[in-house]
């Protein structure tokens, strides 16, 4: 008999995000879901649980694509230093630039 | 003209080819994290998979001694308390066995190496109880110093290991509650109750002591080196005497060492030296109770086998 891992996601409260927990080893989705149970719900401390088998997860780990090697500073708001721009355009609307 | 309004390259994270091992402990060595299905050295799966595999062992092997107790236990709250401190460390040893699995061990070659004597599980585990003041004092201070170096392990190199920490260490705040609650009562009790405490304190100070092994040369430790945990043994007992001997001083206790003193110009305790002899000893099977709590395990696999058997029989028969 084989079993699977199933991995285990966890909702702490109504509208949270679901949060990878952990996962578990069972032959089948009736006592996989049982084993979640236990492990990530037995104090209260979970308001939704997803269990997916493992091999159901398509995993993208590739640099080249998550952290290519260009600045991507223009994609965030951080990337806007308008502090000095702004302070001259507020003087300049006043009417104090030459 | 603004830096912002250029495009800069970046450094990115540094990364390692599978099969560079260089690399490989370059990154951990910097603080760099693994995964299960990451490629690792064959050096770093194993000595993971033994520190972890040893990790689950002693919570599966450290429920036998408080399990004697849950029909003794004075209430029902307490009885509640101390049967789901049980199930938590059960639900910790599944939770660990799942990492090691995913290092390549099956979970039943771990639990028969385990019952045949081959593989190891914490000194602690290997003395009787006595008394009821034995269990506080274990939930307690057993506790106390497991998490002590538990809380230095979520920042372990192997994430799986280091997010299961995470989880492993907030229901073990739940335990060192219980048994401070414990000692405190029996604390608050008659003298004989305080005598009880103090004489169960005395059985256990030198375990607690050992038990997180005798000071090793950092720059031979492996572990250390690969980050799989991120403290010695010295400093965990150092932070562990730090926390703990105040608060068991302040309850009227006294410490059986009459050489335990804070140096406070070091800034380092001082203490009789543990036995490590005897340390070695009691962990490869050796101590009071090893054997009678093995032979407890061996029976308790073999009248259990055939639930394992329904379960996956069944499990076959639907499929």
């Amino acid at each position: 008999m084989t079993e699977r891992v199933w991995e285990v996601f966890r909702q702490e409260d109504e509208g949270d995000p679901m949060v990878h927990a952990g996962n578990v080893n069972a032959p089948d989705e009736e006592l996989a879901v049982h084993y979640a149970r236990e492990f990530y719900g037995r104090r209260g401390e979970s308001h939704r649980l997803w269990v997916v088998p493992r091999d159901a997860v398509t995993e993208l780990d590739d640099p080249d694509l998550l952290k290519p090697p260009f600045d991507r500073s223009h994609k965030r708001p951080g990337g806007y230093i308008i502090k000095h721009k702004l302070e001259r355009a507020k003087e300049r609307a006043r009417g104090d630039a030459t | 003209m603004n830096d912002a309004d250029t495009i800069q390259p970046l450094g990115g994270p540094q990364r390692y080819a599978a099969g560079d091992a260089d690399a490989f402990f370059a990154h951990v060595g910097s603080g760099g994290k693994v995964e299960a299905d990451d490629w690792m050295p064959d050096e770093y799966r194993a000595a993971v998979l033994k520190f972890v595999e040893m990790h689950a062992n002693s919570e599966l092997m450290g429920v036998l001694p408080e399990r004697d107790w849950i029909m003794r236990a004075p209430n029902l709250r307490r009885k509640l308390a101390l049967t789901s401190k049980i199930q938590d460390e059960v639900g910790h040893a599944q939770l660990l066995y799942r990492v090691a699995e995913d290092l390549g061990k099956p979970r039943t070659e771990m639990l028969a190496d385990l019952l045949a004597g081959k593989t190891k599980f914490h000194n602690v585990f290997h003395y009787p109880t006595k008394s009821w003041a034995d269990v506080g004092i274990i939930a307690w201070l057993v506790d106390a110093a497991a998490i002590v170096s538990q809380q230095a392990l979520r920042d372990s190199s192997y994430a799986p290991y280091a997010r299961t920490m995470k989880k492993i260490c907030w229901e073990e705040s739940v335990h060192i509650m219980h048994g401070r609650d414990v000692v405190l009562t029996l604390m608050n009790g008659t003298t004989s109750q305080r005598a009880m405490v103090q004489e169960a304190l005395d059985r256990w100070w030198g375990p607690l002591m050992q038990m997180h092994g005798p000071p090793t040369d950092p720059a031979k430790d492996k572990d250390l080196h690969w980050k799989i945990k991120s403290k010695n043994n010295e400093q965990l007992r150092q932070e562990f005497l730090s926390i703990y001997v105040p608060r068991i001083l302040e309850l009227g206790l006294s410490i059986p060492d009459p050489e335990l003193r804070h140096d406070p110009d070091e800034g380092r305790w001082h203490y009789t030296e543990p036995d490590w002899a005897g340390l070695k000893s009691v962990v490869t099977g050796h101590g009071p109770a090893s054997e009678e709590r093995l032979e407890f395990r061996r029976v308790n696999f073999a009248e259990t086998q055939w639930v394992r058997d329904a379960l996956l029989g069944s499990a076959t028969a639907a499929a």
